[in-house]
């Protein structure tokens, strides 16, 4: 099995806040780097612009001087003051070109600290109500705003974060088959997925099916690993603490497709502190490869491709957790 | 008919973890911006925030007229009862909470109300093997039967719901209140049912409501609506219609016709009277059909519970 590179949401290492209550306390983004740097295991991260580039030199500098390196620039298209009624997708063109602004400048940002990546999560781009969206409108807009990003520069790639909801009860780019359809829309090799595991499983897939689709079409560019309840909301727990079977299927087609990008996470740490919650996180995920090198992954592989083994390969897995 | 009233939490202050849709407003901007409200008739009181000046509280309730619905104790707080407060396995957030709650129960008397409604929020888990669930009923039954034996006469509601902040509350269900009410024994404890966190947690509204009256325990009502996925507080009737019509023709059976409905409804990026002034008209719409349902009728086809002729009915006598 194929060892990951493993990165942070440097995000989950500040104050965090549900609808309800906030958790954890302020930091700047120099006390959430060295805080990040401090988390054993982890040697990237993904930072958000533009909260944490007001001063792009002094991040430079405490890149280099922690040694991690920049997985992703996150980019923020959800700000209410801009995208009250969409980004990608926004009836208004004033709101798409600010989208567009944004983003090309977190990609002009990730070319110039080695980056190459920018992800976003397009959560504004979604609608509560039946009839609150011409449907045909926004997904041309959508494709179309893509579409001129991408073009922006070849160099560095768009990676979009599929969810099905929240804040909006429905997420335009709610799934990997919506997502499948834009990277076919937009036909450019710069244009990808962010597959959030989380996110996958809150909108009823299965990872490991997810991960192979996109893998197929060559637009599995980043992943954030999670977990959650599978019923409707997105937790961000830790990896295999709910969907441990799932996870380990999905590891295992990770490794199978040749994913050979970043194990970034999306983890809530509510009560503890970030690090803490990273490292398990971290600690999860290398237990679910080992497990599976002890269950046997040829065996399992070879019996994933027979029809009517699942028997078999539970009792595989019975019979190899009571050696353990 | 029942009254119309709104959790003051909804007019200032509507948030969710990635958007801030409205500014606070203090308590006199609230009672400013309800008043253009077409039908408002109280507030759901939120305790402690809209008591710390009670005399200007009974001020403005009584230069607008507004009546109280309930008070609503927030046992969920920011840096506070964040592992539970009725569940918490440290005695003295336990305590806390009561105190809390019996002062407010006082507080309610002051405002003419004897309602006080609680969402335990943090009182439930996100990980296996986080909580003993054996403590926690127990550690919950004690500080319930302390709280309502303070004042018989104000009735303690909780409010259930499946999930949110937590992955899982611990009061998720009609079921598991109504069992928790009858464990406690308090005549004055029952359930504010919620009809989004009803359907939310996959219930039939209307079958709920028939449990908790049946055990006596259906004490108040929330209304808003949403998509079985999450809690997303939408306007009443916008998703589950249908609920919403067997719902109202069960509260008038089961006696609930004179007292209050209350809003948690989230106006979002919406002007926010603009919001309620649709979600009042919409319920009584959605009231009045279910009132003109022909009784006799209705009921006789639910004797031979046959969903063909039903669904005929409805779409051919109801709307």
């Amino acid at each position: 099995m194929k060892r990951w590179r493993y990165t942070a949401n440097a995000s989950f290492y500040g104050l965090r806040r549900d609808r309800f209550t906030q958790y954890q306390p302020a930091a700047g983004v120099e006390e959430r780097i060295r805080n990040v740097a401090a988390t054993e295991g982890i040697s990237g991260i993904e930072l958000k612009y533009p909260f944490d580039f007001d001063n792009p030199k002094l991040v430079k500098d405490l890149l280099a001087e922690t040694g991690l390196e920049l997985s992703a620039v996150n980019v923020d298209i959800k700000d209410a003051t801009y995208f009250r009624f969409g980004a990608l997708s926004a009836q208004k063109s004033a709101a798409r070109d600010k989208a567009v602004e944004l983003l090309t400048a977190g990609m002009d940002l990730a070319a110039e600290l080695d980056a190459n990546l920018v992800s976003t999560c397009p959560l504004a781009d979604g609608y509560d109500y039946p009839f609150q969206v011409d449907f045909t409108d926004a997904w041309g807009y959508f494709t179309e705003t893509v579409s001129r990003i991408c073009r922006h520069r070849e160099d560095v790639r768009l990676a979009l974060e599929y969810q099905p909801h929240e804040p909006h009860s429905r997420i335009l780019l709610s799934n990997v088959g919506k997502m499948l359809h834009v990277c076919s829309e937009v036909d450019l090799p710069n244009i990808g997925a962010n597959f959030d595991v989380g996110h996958s499983f809150a909108a009823l897939e299965s990872p490991g099916e997810s991960a192979a689709l996109l893998a197929s079409q060559k637009r599995l560019f980043y992943l954030h690993s999670s977990d959650n309840t599978g019923d409707g909301g997105d937790w961000d727990m830790i990896s295999g603490s709910v969907h441990f079977w799932h996870w380990i299927e999905l590891l295992l087609t990770l490794d199978a497709v040749g994913y050979d990008g970043w194990i970034g996470a999306d983890i809530m740490p509510k009560f503890g502190t970030a690090r803490d919650f990273y490292i398990t996180n971290k600690k999860m995920i290398d237990s679910m490869i080992g497990l599976i090198e002890h269950l046997g992954e040829e065996e399992l592989r070879r019996l994933c491709g027979e029809d009517g083994s699942s028997a078999i390969i539970y009792e595989m897995f019975a019979d190899r957790l009571a050696s353990l | 008919m029942n009254k119309l009233s709104i959790i003051t939490g909804f007019l200032g202050g509507v948030k969710n973890r990635y958007i801030t849709y409205e500014a606070d407003r203090d308590l006199i901007e609230k009672f400013k911006l309800a008043s253009k409200i077409k039908g408002l008739e109280g507030f759901e009181l939120c305790y402690p925030a809209d008591f710390s000046d009670p005399g200007l509280l009974k001020k403005l309730l009584s230069d607008y007229g507004y009546g109280v619905s309930a008070v609503n104790v927030r046992t969920r707080r920011t840096g506070k009862w964040w592992r539970g407060s009725f569940t918490s396995s440290d005695a003295q957030e336990r305590e806390d909470v009561v105190v809390e709650i019996k002062n407010a129960m006082d507080a309610a008397r002051e405002v003419g109300a004897t309602r006080i409604t609680t969402c335990p929020l943090n009182d439930g888990h996100d990980y296996v093997f986080e909580m003993n669930y054996i403590d926690a009923y127990r550690y919950a039954q004690e500080c319930f039967v302390e709280i309502c034996s303070h004042d018989p006469g104000v009735n303690i509601c909780i409010e259930y719901k499946w999930n949110d902040p937590r992955t899982r509350c611990f009061f998720a269900s009609a079921g598991e209140t109504v069992a928790f009410c009858n464990s406690v024994g308090a005549d004055n404890l029952g359930a504010t049912l919620d009809i989004g966190h009803s359907i939310q947690t996959g219930e039939r509204p209307a079958q709920a409501a028939a449990l908790l009256a049946q055990a006596g325990r259906l004490f108040y009502v929330h209304l808003n609506d949403n998509d079985r996925n999450f809690d997303w507080d939408h306007i009443p009737g916008a998703f589950n219609f249908w609920e919403f019509i067997e719902f109202f023709f069960y509260l008038r059976e089961l006696g609930y016709t004179d007292d209050w409905y209350a809003y948690d409804v989230m106006s979002k990026e919406i002007d926010t009277v603009e919001t309620f002034d649709t979600v009042f008209d919409v319920t009584r719409k959605l009231e009045q059909l279910a009132y003109d349902i022909d009784r006799p009728t209705v009921m006789d086809l639910m004797k031979e519970r046959n969903p063909a002729k039903v669904m005929r009915f409805l779409y051919e006598k109801v709307i």
